[in-house]
């Protein structure tokens, strides 16, 4: 027994499952269900269908490159039955898998972290952008305006000072 | 009362035609594995084939295609449906072994985008012979 992966979608095939189509080149390509066999059919690039494991690869939603990928795959070696290998390679998938789905989700929850500063910034830029809704520059107007006043007056009376002074010192 | 058509596929068979197995013509990566210099080699220089158009003298690699004479070949090349070809082969196709990795069998390996200019029968021998030239001309330095 052996699950397959589909041509497509890249998920598991269990036995009975799915469909497959061999080519007159001898290459098998395996379908997990009538979706994927259509959208082969159609010839639809997989890398640019978004809902497959070869877009999230190809476009960084997913993790690529990790040793923990190296533990499965197919190596076309042949090995002797051996029950100790067997019990220890059982023993590994586990770990394997365990190790792998922890990368796999921190790969994803950096990610996402990303977006989340993103769009912090994003909503700062905006409140600043658009403060006068938030608060209306007309708040105080009126007590600075006296202010001002106020200063140009004393500044009057100070430059009227110095004249006089002036005047004085040229008498 | 309304009812239900009974008749949907009727006169689509010219349709339905195209979408036959036996009408497939080559895909992309087959025809990736075309673009290997011992293919190249075969497929430019092919037996005569009277079954074949043109006598299977006349073949574009890139849109295993065959033709009728040389005019109706290099009008081909000037195309728009065999530029469409060379863009799409510009990056690696998809294959088996790629939906494998991506299922988590092995690292994932980003598909490369390369140069492909078409190659005819006149531009390959003339690459051929001025390998072989520069090869003669490097053995006579040495020599």
């Amino acid at each position: 027994m052996r699950i397959e992966t589909c041509y497509f979608c890249s998920s598991r095939i269990y036995p009975g499952h799915g469909i497959q189509f061999v080519r007159n080149d001898c290459k098998i390509f395996r379908f997990c269900r009538s979706k994927c066999h259509a959208a082969f059919k159609k010839k639809k690039n997989p890398r640019k269908v978004k809902w497959t494991k070869a877009y999230r690869k190809t476009f960084g939603k997913e993790l690529v490159v990790d040793p923990s990928f190296e533990f499965e795959k197919r190596r076309n070696v042949p090995v002797k039955y051996n029950r100790e290998l067997w019990t220890n390679a059982i023993d590994a998938i586990k770990k394997v898998e365990t190790i792998r789905q922890k990368r796999q989700n921190l790969h994803i929850m950096q990610r996402l972290r990303k977006g989340r500063e993103l769009e912090q910034e994003r909503d700062i830029k905006e409140v600043q952008r658009d403060l006068s809704l938030v608060r209306s520059p007309a708040v105080g107007l009126k007590e600075r305006r006296k202010l001002e006043e106020t200063a140009e007056q004393e500044e009057m009376q100070d430059s009227n000072d110095e004249q006089e002074q002036q005047e004085m010192e040229v008498n | 009362m309304v009812y239900k058509r009974k008749k949907y596929h009727r006169g689509d068979t010219h349709l339905k035609k195209r979408w036959r197995t036996k009408r497939r013509t080559k895909d992309l990566d087959e025809i990736n594995e075309d673009l290997n210099d011992k293919n190249v080699e075969k497929l430019l220089n092919q037996e005569v084939d009277l079954d074949r158009p043109g006598a299977g003298q006349y073949y574009c690699i890139h849109c295993a295609r065959y033709f009728i004479n040389d005019t109706a070949l290099n009008d081909h090349f000037r195309t728009k449906v065999h530029k469409r070809r060379l863009k799409a082969l510009e990056l690696e196709p998809y294959s088996i072994e790629e939906s494998e990795r991506a299922a988590g069998k092995g690292n994932y390996i980003a598909p490369q985008k390369r140069k492909i200019d078409t190659i005819s029968r006149d531009n390959y021998n003339m690459n051929v012979e001025t390998d072989t030239s520069s090869k003669a001309k490097l053995a006579k330095m040495d020599a």
